[in-house]
């Protein structure tokens, strides 16, 4: 579970989130929605323990991100942000195995046939498209072992095709796992969610 | 693919044994016998100088080599950056300070562990100058960086004017980086350093991959930041330091060698630390062996050789397609 209190969140000096609180329960799939600067990255990563709150307490699974080492802090949540900048010429095969061993998850194969890397494995990422790129940066968040699955816009650069796998590989993870994903095109995706919380 | 992860690093030490059999074969005195037959053998003049002072310095060469190109590829990779390199970035500029300072104040003479450790703290003190004074991570880093080794060079010459410390004049050669001073005792002082650092450069190696996505990526993997970056900043100040105390400073090997070789293998760090330390060996002996013999009788600052084969190499490299690193931006 991650719980959030009264949390107040700035950006840039900007107030982006203010008194805002939440439970988030574990083994379900919550979307998180809203329109653009509504603070939906902020949120993310305030939870993720990289933008700290001015005010306000963040726990997930009883740690709180800001006194957490962080080593336990990545057991708590793994998260895949909206981007990730790749700029050395890594094989696609070499970045999802850049989780370390100890964090690692047992059976990742599926995963990767989901988001299509099996093909891709010995690629050079910097040489893939921006959506293939995303599913790699995917593929990494979610060979982590953790209580939490922070996804900020997974469906973004994707065709029909993955936005589907996607989903199912959320459905999958949802029966053990917590999922927070950010989008802000949530119309077809709500059979797939349990709840949802709506920014403004 | 398994070929290659073991042969390419097989054939550079077959290379750096050719080289360095070669490079006491072969300087400004002539021998009358192989090499291979003074093996174990004392007394004569032939004896005297390749085992004097041939073998000192091709070791010198092939341990201070390793430490600057494996130095260059950990800094590259810690500063996210491709044109991050000791010389560069102020830190050898702070290796030399450090050096200067030690032999000026009469603390610690050339060649002794003291000068080594003033050398390693020199360049500790740069790194978290560069780091306090950088207004961002990329290009104002690398300007403030060429600003700051332009300041502690001008401070180590300035110590090198006023200074009445014996023989530290001789030490100007010594600045535009030769092998020239380097004898047993040097090598035997600045190995264990070297060695300490290469160790912690294969140990932060893995980490360093998944660095190179960024520092939230980095900390989103569950690296403690601020201390994976302090441990890779010690790394560099060990395989730089005592180099530089030794020989001075090098330019451009410890840039250009990492970016030969992600061309060759790839950025996996630990590959890249191997083959690295390897072609960097490789490097500084021919770079000696020139340095020795290409103006006989004449000896030349092998520092002034590597930048003027290194340079032109780099702007090729810019502008070619294949360097292996894309822009942030």
């Amino acid at each position: 579970m991650i719980s959030i209190s009264s949390l107040t969140v700035s950006r840039d000096g900007k107030k982006v989130l203010s008194e805002f609180s939440q439970e988030i329960p574990g083994k379900s799939a919550t979307l998180l929605s809203g329109p653009n600067g509504a603070g939906k990255t902020s949120l993310i990563s305030a939870i993720a323990g990289t933008l700290k709150p001015t005010h306000g307490e963040i726990a997930i699974s009883g740690k709180n991100p800001y006194q957490s080492t962080p080593l336990d802090l990545a057991r708590c949540r793994s998260v895949a942000p909206q981007r990730r900048i790749f700029t050395l010429a890594y094989t696609v095969g070499e970045v999802v195995n850049f989780v370390p061993k100890s964090l690692r998850i047992g059976d990742p194969e599926r995963i990767y046939s989901a988001l299509g890397l099996d093909e891709l494995w010995s690629k050079k990422v910097t040489e893939l498209s921006i959506g293939q790129q995303q599913r790699v940066s995917l593929g990494l968040a979610l060979n982590q072992n953790s209580d939490f699955y922070l996804l900020d816009e997974p469906f973004d650069a994707q065709d029909s095709h993955f936005q589907h796998e996607i989903l199912e590989l959320i459905s999958d993870l949802k029966k053990t796992k917590g999922v927070l994903v950010v989008s802000h095109n949530t119309d077809a995706l709500h059979p797939y969610f349990d709840q949802e919380i709506v920014l403004t | 693919m398994m070929g290659r992860k073991f042969g390419i690093p097989f054939l550079l030490l077959l290379v750096t044994i050719g080289l360095f059999i070669l490079s006491l074969q072969f300087g400004i005195i002539h021998l009358h016998s192989s090499v291979l037959s003074l093996i174990g053998k004392g007394g004569s003049v032939d004896a005297a100088t390749v085992w004097d002072v041939r073998f000192p310095r091709a070791l010198g060469a092939v341990v201070i080599g390793a430490a600057m190109a494996i130095a260059g590829a950990l800094a590259q990779g810690i500063f996210r950056n491709p044109l991050a390199e000791p010389t560069l970035i102020g830190l050898s500029s702070g290796a030399t300070l450090g050096t200067i300072v030690g032999i000026a104040t009469g603390f610690a003479g050339y060649g002794s562990a003291g000068n080594c450790i003033t050398a390693t703290l020199g360049v500790a003190i740069a790194a978290l100058i560069s780091r306090i004074l950088a207004p961002n991570k990329n290009f104002g880093f690398l300007l403030t960086g060429i600003a700051l080794a332009s300041i502690l060079t001008s401070v180590s010459g300035l110590i090198i004017s006023v200074s009445h410390q014996a023989g530290i004049q001789s030490l100007s050669f010594w600045n535009f980086g030769s092998l020239s001073l380097i004898n047993f005792s040097t090598v035997r002082v600045i190995t264990p350093f070297i060695f300490a650092g290469v160790l912690l450069a294969f140990f932060l190696s893995k980490r360093l991959n998944a660095w190179s996505l960024g520092e939230s990526s980095a900390y989103f993997l569950g690296i403690n930041l601020s201390r994976f970056r302090l441990m890779a900043i010690l790394a560099i100040a060990l395989l730089i330091g005592p180099s530089v105390s030794a020989v001075g400073s090098i330019a451009f090997l410890g840039l250009l060698v990492p970016h030969v070789v992600r061309l060759i293998i790839g950025p996996d760090h630990r590959n890249l630390f191997l083959l690295s330390g390897l072609l960097g060996s490789i490097v500084l002996l021919v770079a000696d062996f020139l340095a020795r013999t290409a103006f006989q009788p004449h000896e030349i600052p092998l520092g002034l050789l590597t930048s003027l084969i290194g340079a032109p190499v780099l702007i090729i490299l810019l502008r070619s397609r294949r360097a292996q690193w894309v822009s942030e931006q």
